[in-house]
């Protein structure tokens, strides 16, 4: 998902780091507030431990196999605060150092992969774990749809990008990546549970809900989803002008009002998979929900399968 | 007597499960004078030489039963006394953090003010001591153990350490950079608490030795004397050193 | 698991600030270049190449580095073709992003990665970026080797070839590094400490 340079015009890559630009601050605020001095070191061992975990091969089939992203691991392990710094740091290294990405594109790769990956995955992971009961079952399940979801949601962004610059044609890049992130996240879904399950057996501690009353964090972190959601819409929508059908399937989907339902379901990417396939926009929406139920389905699944057994366990 | 570079007198520590990791330890280290600390795993070595600089216990108490240089760790001395302390870590990697080996180096003496033609000519000075002139934009992943080492220390010595501790400082070197550290000990006018499973390693480098097992000093005492007692050795999981089974005839 | 030694001898050393400038202003001069204006890009892609020559860049990284894109830029490049002059478009988006990763491919080359961060900081990006940037990089060769430790470790004793087992084994591994990863930071943190950080 990492966009090259030469795939984005200038006004569309300007956009794109002054949101991530905003991003970022949000996070780095974020950080001096809520992160205790002696855990800053565990920023940049965190972020080199999420390049290390990407090196680790998943077997597909037929001899393919796929790797992490580690956004929503990022976020269930560290916060959404430090996992938008850590995930940066990322994105950044990956540019400098290895050439995985561009550099007039970093912008728009922060954005996606650092910013509304983990945005996406901290207001979904919340929602949907307090909306199951917040036991570790509940957390374990929501941990995997939240990864789906971030993973789907990076994917969007990056086609609103391109579609943005002119470089594809949005009613073909969207279903083109959303579609294959769709398959890809539920990969990442399983990873990221079966990661956080094999963490919550060796330090417990460390996926804990946070104790106290109430995360402080939480409320921010939904919002913040939701804002960076919104934001998003209004910056893919004029991308979709220059086809003919694009504008009006968006005021279609923001007419729609899926924000009636729970909004962990309908923030990130509902509105989105609407205003896809030029008069297929009622198929394209039911695949996307279709796409989620399954990954619902696949990530309580694990979680069920992975989960402590031990009834006393609760929070 | 001038006062002593370390006066520990009846430390006890519990960690936060309850469990004794030191108990009752007392001893002092002159200025200069270099100490071996010898015992099994789990003993409290590494456990006590946190305390030396004030990482544990946490969070510090008003009164210490560690001295350095005659000032107590406590909360309002940390400061000053982590700069008269220069700790070693166990594995280097963790304390080389910064991009290159000069910027290591550096790091201690900016923490303290120093800048500008000051810093450079200290790094340069420190890292020529330990033999590593050449290194200063060096990554550390690219040095090899016995280098790693030796940065480390030359990290510890530009904070003007009076008073090092270092916990195992052998481990993962080979025979050559094991010699290059005892040399470089032996020739630093600091004091030096030395950590070690490598029992030839504190015969060599230190005149006396503490036996710790379970928290608690169990011996105490010229090195030689202390870790040719078979029985005593035994007892606490050690061994005597094959130096002094079969005296070296230069060693002697 | 860098495949870069800037700063080892046989590679050349450049100031890195006019050489972040420097490749930072041909890729942008190259994105900002019209499609399908295929002299020019041959004409700066050889430029570069030079450049990439001159700092020793090994073309098996370069080769590495445009495998690894490879699908991602096939997959849009395929996707232009559905539009009108997609051909052109296909072949500008290959064209441009291998230029850029053999800009960049030589600017990393060239200047040691401390550097780089030395301009960061010069430019205000915010310091605990910067520091984060440091320690990031300074742990990928690390932990890079812990990983390699613990799968050989897992493997070694691991003689179901199930998918399952693969899968449970991967996230075993990852589990295990990032407690490590905790435990080390904490470490840092200590090391920081002793030498006088507040």
């Amino acid at each position: 998902m990492h966009l090259p340079d030469g795939f984005l015009d200038a006004p569309t890559a300007l956009a794109a780091a002054a949101l991530a630009t905003a991003g970022l601050a949000v996070g780095l605020r974020g950080v001096r507030r809520t992160l205790p001095p002696h855990r800053v070191p565990l920023l940049g061992t965190a972020a080199a431990f999420v390049f290390a975990a990407q090196m680790l091969n998943f077997p597909v089939a037929a001899g393919t196999s796929g790797h992490l992203v580690g956004a929503t691991l990022a976020t269930v392990l560290l916060g959404p605060f430090a996992a938008v710094v850590a995930l940066t740091c990322v994105v950044v290294l990956q540019a400098l150092l290895f050439q995985d990405g561009g550099v007039t594109a970093l912008g728009a790769n922060v954005l996606n992969m650092a910013v509304v990956a983990p945005a996406v995955a901290a207001a979904v992971h919340g929602g949907v774990a307090r909306a199951l009961g917040g036991g570790p079952r509940a957390r374990l399940a929501a941990t995997g749809f939240a990864a789906w979801c971030s993973t789907v949601a990076a994917a969007v962004a990056c086609a609103g990008e391109l579609a943005a610059a002119g470089t594809a044609a949005w009613g073909a890049v969207l279903p083109a990546m959303a579609g294959v992130h769709m398959l890809v996240g539920l990969g990442e879904g399983v990873a990221t549970t079966l990661v956080v399950a094999a963490v919550g057996r060796l330090r417990p501690e460390l996926v804990a809900p946070v104790a106290g009353p109430r995360t402080p964090a939480t409320g921010p972190t939904v919002a913040g989803g939701l804002v960076v959601a919104l934001v998003f819409a209004v910056f893919v929508a004029p991308a979709a002008c220059g086809w003919p059908d694009g504008l009006e399937h968006v005021a279609d989907a923001l007419g729609f009002s899926r924000a009636a339902r729970a909004p962990a379901l309908a923030a990130p990417w509902g509105d989105y998979l609407v205003p896809g396939l030029g008069g297929g926009a009622a198929a394209t929406a039911a695949a996307g929900a279709l796409g989620a139920v399954v990954a619902f389905v696949v990530a309580s699944v694990v979680a069920w399968r992975v989960a402590p057994r031990a009834p006393g366990r609760a929070p | 007597m001038s006062v002593p570079a370390l006066e520990v007198t009846r430390l006890s520590y519990r960690w936060p499960d309850g469990s004794v990791a030191l108990d009752d330890v007392s001893f002092t280290v002159a200025p200069g004078e270099r100490v071996g600390l010898v015992g099994p795993n789990g003993a409290g070595k590494s456990t006590l030489l946190l305390h030396l600089n004030g990482l544990l216990p946490e969070p510090l108490p008003a009164a210490s039963a560690v001295k350095v240089f005659g000032t107590p760790v406590t909360a309002a001395n940390a400061a000053a006394v982590r700069a008269d302390v220069g700790l070693l870590f166990q594995d280097a990697d963790d304390q080389l953090f910064c991009p290159t080996v000069g910027e290591d180096v550096a790091y201690g003496p900016r923490q303290r003010g120093v800048r500008g033609d000051a810093l450079a000519a200290r790094v340069a000075a420190e890292l020529a001591r330990v033999g590593l002139a050449d290194a200063a934009d060096r990554p550390p992943h690219r040095l090899s153990a016995g280098e790693k080492r030796r940065a480390c220390l030359a990290g510890v010595l530009a904070c003007d350490a009076r008073l090092l501790a270092l916990d195992e400082p052998t481990s993962a070197l080979d025979p050559r950079s094991r010699r290059a550290l005892r040399d470089l000990l032996l020739a630093l006018p600091v004091a030096c608490l030395v950590a070690s499973h490598d029992l030839e390693f504190v015969v060599e480098v230190c005149p006396r030795v503490l036996v710790l097992d379970r928290g608690g000093v169990v011996a105490c005492g010229p090195t030689r004397e202390v870790l040719d007692d078979a029985a005593t050795m035994e007892a606490h999981g050690l061994e005597r050193p094959h130096i002094l089974r079969h005296p070296h005839p230069h060693a002697g | 698991m860098s495949p870069r030694a800037p700063g080892a001898p046989g590679r050349r050393r450049v100031p890195a600030g006019p050489a972040l400038a420097l490749a930072v202003a041909t890729v942008v001069v190259v994105v900002a270049l019209p499609r399908g204006a295929w002299l020019v890009y041959a004409l700066v892609g050889a430029a570069v190449l030079g450049a990439a020559a001159v700092a020793r860049v090994r073309p098996r990284d370069v080769a590495r580095r445009l495998v690894v894109a490879a699908p991602f830029v096939a997959g849009v490049a395929g996707l232009a073709f559905l539009q009108r002059g997609g051909a052109v478009v296909a072949g500008t988006l290959v064209a441009k992003s291998a230029v850029c990763v053999l800009a960049m491919a030589a600017l990393t080359a060239a200047t040691p990665f401390a550097d780089l961060l030395d301009v960061l900081r010069r430019l205000r990006v915010p310091a605990l970026l910067v520091t984060t940037l440091g320690l990031t990089e300074r742990y990928l060769a690390v932990i890079g080797a812990e990983v390699a430790r613990l799968r050989r470790a897992r493997r070694a004793r691991t003689f179901a070839r199930s998918r399952r087992a693969a899968w449970t084994s991967a996230a075993g591994v990852a589990a295990h590094l990032f407690v490590r990863t905790t435990v080390r930071a904490e470490r840092i943190h200590a090391a920081m400490t002793a030498r006088g950080a507040r």
